[in-house]
């Protein structure tokens, strides 16, 4: 009896894992329904999972449209080898999102924020050095950004597999702020910044 | 994809090109505290449904990361003689690794294999998403008993065990009635006790500093509206609820001074013993008075830095020329315990020390770089804020149950007087022993002492 009893407790702790998220139920919606105390049930389109879906793939998705415009105008292979990863990684990133956001329900947005299509035209009008420094200027503004978004919904999120994908994407995110910094520091003569 | 293409493209032919607007900010309640949306009664449910496995969650962090058995030193009590004091490290190291072959690698090295001992890492609170206060079971006990108020939360325990704190209750040392040594009479101070402990010791001013030190205040967690984490509605706290008898009880919160809730790191309480000499006050705030100190503390701490919250739940405003200054004289009057091999200047006495405390002394004020921060003559601080730079020995951005690990970045210097006293080490309380905190500061200073010279470090530190 007590070794099935051991089996049981073991089967318990096998079925929590150990990144397991506990948001503080107090901001959770009033109409929330819950598959257990304090978890939604999937498929719900809470407040801040629907507006973290929104904002990390407006991101996402300039982050690529950026990197684009960057490829076909920089001629620093430097910037341009940033420009790549941004495609690729935010690329994966933007898929890895929808998908998630297809299994959860929520809605993805049809349009790009107006700061981003602004910074596209921007960009547009612009050539060379003068190309290359604004444009890594503003990856450090977006990624910056990006990381204030993941670590939001990291405390504040519902969706576990959001938030686990925000936890999973934080320390590229911050890598992709670091090398936008030491590129900026490059081309600009701004101050260098920490290396990790 | 070519949907946003698509939508890009759309978007800027009809945007006129002199638009220049900003975005939305990002979501409210990064930087604010967001007002609570539910019954209390229905958080109250999921909080306490939930607490079973946030307990075992954090318990199986610390599980991976120290060893927590109970084995203390022999013959070694904290300064109330009521505590010993807990021997050996106890971060664990991953497996094949020493202490020594750690220490000879580089920072680039350790933190592109990913070896850093988790136990080196920020320590989450016990449940961060949400963070507040939260007190050891004596504190809460004591409280109960004497004042008949609940400090006890319905969604969290303290994580630490007991023998890993400082005594229950601490000692009190004066520097006005030196000769009298501790004061406590083994009792807390509370607001029930304070005048019969203190008549006759204290001047009438330090007494009502006392008294409103001993006074509970709505705090975010403990308070009367239905965003608390306390079952019934609660008067608050004092500030001594964490600072037990001036020293500290373990209590711990999340720093005031970072938003967004992840990227906030866990304060574990320090104690006000010697606190006449220090210059700044709060890990990160760097407030240069006591007074300053004193009057924000129930913005900061009590309302994790948020003076919204605090209008909402009964904001506290102590008068600058009468209660604060009070309550900073109180406060100013706390001493250190004896050390007793100490001379004047902070330095061991050669006839009371061992060889072992005087060979941990030279280590201290040399090969250990230990003395560059912790002055001995200006009580073991240096008044200064110092960034370690942990982040060059770890992949920042990885979380940890709920806590982001990120750059602490500059963080005050704390005293090493009566230090065998305040386990857990550091802001956080992530080292639990005295020999913790040594292997902690000989990787990041690169001092790579032997064996040797680390444990007459711990014995020099006993001495403190």
């Amino acid at each position: 009896m007590r070794f099935i009893t051991l089996i049981a407790a073991l089967t318990t702790l096998a079925t929590v894992p150990a990144s397991a998220q506990f948001g503080n139920p107090g901001g959770l919606d009033p109409g929330t329904r819950e598959s257990a105390p304090g978890v939604p049930i999937p498929g719900q389109t809470n407040v801040p999972d629907r507006l973290f879906t929104t904002l990390a793939a407006q991101g996402g998705m300039a982050e690529v449209d950026l990197g684009k415009l960057a490829q076909q105008k920089s001629r620093n292979d430097a910037v341009t080898a940033f420009a790549k990863r941004m495609i690729e990684d935010h690329g994966n990133a933007n898929e890895q999102l929808t998908q998630l956001a297809k299994q959860a329900g929520l809605p993805l947005p049809t349009e790009a924020a107006v700061d981003q299509v602004d910074m596209h035209h921007r960009l547009s009008t612009l050539n060379g050095a003068a190309f290359d420094a604004e444009y890594m200027r503003s990856q450090v503004t977006d990624h910056q950004k990006t990381v204030q978004l993941l670590l939001w919904v990291i405390a504040s999120g519902e969706n576990t597999d959001l938030q686990r994908f925000a936890s999973d994407k934080l320390p590229d995110v911050l890598h992709h702020l670091l090398m936008a910094q030491s590129l900026v520091s490059q081309l600009t003569g701004a101050a260098a910044p920490p290396t990790n | 994809m070519s949907v946003w293409v698509k939508s890009f493209s759309t978007v800027l032919l009809l945007l006129p090109f002199s638009l220049s607007a900003f975005c939305d900010p990002l979501p409210p309640d990064l930087t604010y505290r967001p007002l609570p949306t539910l019954p209390f009664s229905r958080v109250k449910a999921a909080d306490e449904a939930q607490k079973a496995a946030v307990m075992q969650r954090q318990s199986g962090l610390m599980n991976e990361r120290y060893d927590l058995s109970d084995r203390a030193m022999q013959n070694v009590m904290m300064s109330g003689g009521r505590k010993p004091v807990q021997q050996g490290v106890r971060v664990k190291l991953a497996a094949g690794l020493t202490w020594d072959s750690l220490a000879a690698m580089s920072p680039d090295e350790i933190r592109q294999k990913g070896l850093l001992p988790p136990g080196f890492l920020p320590l989450p609170h016990v449940k961060h998403a949400t963070g507040g206060q939260v007190f050891p079971d004596r504190q809460i006990d004591e409280i109960r008993r004497q004042e008949g108020r609940d400090l006890r939360r319905f969604d969290v325990n303290f994580d630490f065990p007991d023998h890993i704190t400082a005594e229950f209750p601490p000692p009190i040392f004066l520097t006005t009635r030196p000769e009298l040594g501790d004061v406590s009479r083994g009792q807390l101070l509370t607001i029930r006790n304070f005048y019969e402990i203190m008549n006759g010791i204290v001047t009438p001013v330090q007494m009502e500093g006392l008294r409103l030190l001993l006074t509970p205040f709505p705090q975010e967690e403990f308070n009367q509206t239905e965003d608390r984490k306390v079952a019934e509605q609660s008067n608050g706290v004092t500030c001594l609820d964490c600072h037990a008898n001036f020293h500290t009880n373990g209590a711990f919160h999340l720093t005031p001074d970072v938003r967004p809730q992840a990227a906030r790191f866990r304060l574990d309480t320090t104690s006000l013993r010697g606190l006449y000499n220090q210059q700044i006050h709060g890990s990160k705030r760097s407030l240069r008075s006591v007074e300053d100190f004193t009057e924000f503390e129930q913005r900061t701490a009590y309302f994790n830095g948020d003076h919204m919250s605090a209008t909402r739940k009964g904001v506290h405003l102590p008068s600058r020329p009468n209660q604060v200054a009070m309550m900073a004289q109180m406060q100013n009057i706390i001493d250190f315990p004896p050390a007793r091999k100490l001379d004047r200047m902070g330095k061991l006495d050669r006839s009371k020390a061992s060889p072992q405390e005087l060979a941990g002394e030279e280590i201290f004020l040399g090969k250990g770089r230990c003395a560059e921060c912790h002055i001995p003559q200006l009580s073991f601080m240096d008044n200064m804020m110092h960034d370690l730079k942990l982040e060059d020995f770890y992949q920042i951005g990885k979380t940890y149950n709920d806590l982001a690990t990120l750059p602490d970045g500059p963080i005050k210097t704390f005293t090493l007087r009566g230090i065998k006293d305040s386990p857990p080490y550091l802001h956080d309380g992530r080292l639990p022993t005295l020999a913790d905190t040594v292997e902690f500061f000989n990787l990041i200073l690169g001092t790579k002492l032997t064996q040797q010279e680390k444990d007459a470090l711990v014995a020099y530190l006993l001495t403190l």
